[in-house]
């Protein structure tokens, strides 16, 4: 065997020594705390999975039968397994998680290959007060890891809006693409250029203009929600509304306000997500550092289609940050 | 504070005359000055960097946001937000050959089929990769840092995928455009984090800058 004394982990991936893992540990038990006092339980799916369970960025590999397997690359998709198999019929379920997911594909942008994870996943339940505890619980996360007021903010919004409006224009899978990624940008000059070209005019063009504005603080967000309610083509657009406005209701009565902001083009992650959307954001670092939403569909996959909700968090950026 | 990434070259000027319209001025003159770092008021300074970094360094947070390029956007693969296009900086992304070349007179298609690959050289290996891709052409992409026009009068490609702003280099080496794959213009990026947690500071100022004055 040759010496490997001088080599490094793999690109990506490091080693956590010492201070750096007592802090993680640190976090990562506060949240469970939180997690087990809110009524949720722990799963601990294995490390690998059959390939067909993860979508295209996972890292795969054969083993000695001949079977793809892979690395995890998303606890949702494992819970989900779970949900609709050895828990099938169990409603509702409130399941966490912790571990670490691989990711290939995303080391030019500085994103690590192994990523350290925390999450909750809520099945059985479709409903505005599901939606905001699965959003609540996320922020409290972030507020028992010590940041809050100004350090902290979650931008809220709906794929269900989008995707009734792509629907009702007619615009086919390709284009909705390059329309939902221009929003994702907020690229509203290419989103126009776009628009003019290729939808055809109507309420439904005029609101996927819409969606390229700024966030709103939530108390100032009423005006965005109504302008987007006219502009509202049909009752599935409307329906999406709705949802999110008694979502944010439900929110603000659990106390919930100064981190949200409404952000109608929180789009990202459309083929997954069917409903409400948000990502999480910390003072000093440079991406979303967790993020979740409703997925309506991935538990049908597996059999048992059933609603579910959840988020996750990426521990690696959030515990240098915590004052844990 | 917000932190400005500020493109050096060709866009700087104009750049920086949208940011003084939008109240935002530099303390010394960035192009005199050596300084990398420049305040401008309490709240706000200036990295002086080149225009092709811009992107990471927003990417990664080390500036809120900066201006450069639609290319250097696209070409970088950074996950940004571009909310304003400057219409200032005005080029194509352009296909071109020598006049005489079989990619000029046939269909792409058909010059690739030639029994290799086309031979392409450019800066901006990505963007080529992908416009390629979809056409279906195979292609073998040198990556060069300056002189592209060289690469196809002196026979290292058969075709160059590069900026045109006149078309006057191109043409006084006997290259013409075959295509063209990008509008490009100046475009405002803007770091996703803090897009969101700097909203009250920034929106007023995007706002500013998107005004023509």
């Amino acid at each position: 065997m040759d010496r490997l004394s001088r080599s490094a982990p793999p690109q990506g991936t490091q080693d956590l020594l010492f201070e750096a893992a007592r802090r993680l540990r640190r976090c990562e038990a506060v949240l469970a705390r939180l997690y087990e006092e809110r009524g949720f339980a722990e799963v601990i799916p294995p490390s690998i999975e059959s390939a067909d369970v993860f979508g295209p960025e996972a890292f795969r590999a054969l083993d000695r039968s001949g079977h793809l397997l892979a690395l995890r690359s998303d606890f949702t998709a494992q819970v989900a397994r779970i949900a609709a198999t050895r828990l099938a019929g169990v409603s509702p379920l409130r399941l966490y998680y912790r571990g670490s997911v691989v990711r290939e594909g995303a080391e030019a942008s500085g994103v690590p290959r192994e990523r350290l994870q925390a999450g909750c996943e809520l099945v059985g339940k479709d409903d505005p007060e599901a939606d905001a505890e699965v959003l609540a619980l996320a922020v409290q996360s972030l507020h028992a890891l010590g940041l809050s007021g100004a350090d902290a903010r979650v931008s809220v919004g709906t794929v269900g809006y989008f995707a009734a409006l792509v629907q009702s224009a007619g615009v086919g899978e390709r284009l909705a693409r390059t329309l939902s990624d221009a929003i994702d940008r907020k690229d509203l000059p290419g989103l126009r250029v776009l628009c003019d070209r290729e939808v055809p005019s109507g309420k439904a063009r005029d609101a996927l203009l819409l969606l390229a504005q700024p966030p709103r603080a939530q108390g100032d967000a009423q005006s965005l929600l109504d302008r987007a309610r006219e502009l509202a083509p049909d009752e599935a657009s409307q329906a999406a509304l709705d949802r999110l406005s008694k979502t944010l209701a439900v929110a603000r009565a659990r106390s919930l306000g100064a981190e949200l902001e409404v952000d109608l083009g929180e789009v990202r992650g459309l083929g997954y997500y069917t409903g409400l959307v948000f990502n999480l954001y910390a003072s000093g670092a440079p991406r979303p550092v967790g993020g979740g939403g409703r997925y309506d569909t991935l538990l049908g996959r597996f059999g048992d289609p059933r609603p579910a909700v959840g988020f996750s968090l990426d521990l690696d950026a959030l515990v240098p940050l915590a004052a844990a | 504070m917000i932190t400005i990434a500020l493109p050096k070259g060709r866009l700087q000027k104009p750049v920086l005359e949208r940011f003084a319209a939008a109240g935002v001025v530099p303390e010394e003159d960035p192009g005199r000055s050596r300084r990398l770092i420049i305040p401008a008021g309490d709240d706000a300074r200036f990295l002086l960097l080149k225009d092709g970094d811009v992107p990471l360094y927003v990417e990664r947070g080390a500036a809120d946001l900066g201006v450069c390029g639609l290319d250097q956007v696209l070409e970088s693969g950074a996950d940004l937000l571009t909310p304003i296009d400057f219409g200032f900086g005005r080029c194509r992304l352009c296909l071109a050959a020598p006049k005489d070349s079989r990619i000029v007179s046939g269909d792409l298609a058909r010059a690739a089929e030639q029994g290799r690959s086309l031979r392409i050289a450019s800066k901006y290996p990505r963007l080529a990769a992908r416009w390629f891709g979809r056409k279906g052409v195979p292609v073998d992409l040198v990556q060069l840092s300056g002189s592209v026009e060289l690469a196809a009068v002196s026979g290292l490609s058969d075709a160059i995928v590069d900026l045109v702003e006149s078309g006057r280099t191109l043409a006084e080496n006997g290259l013409v455009v075959v295509d063209e794959i990008l509008q490009v213009s100046a475009r405002l990026v803007v770091n996703r984090a803090a897009y969101r947690l700097k909203l009250e500071k920034l929106l007023p100022l995007l706002d500013r800058l998107e005004a023509r004055g």
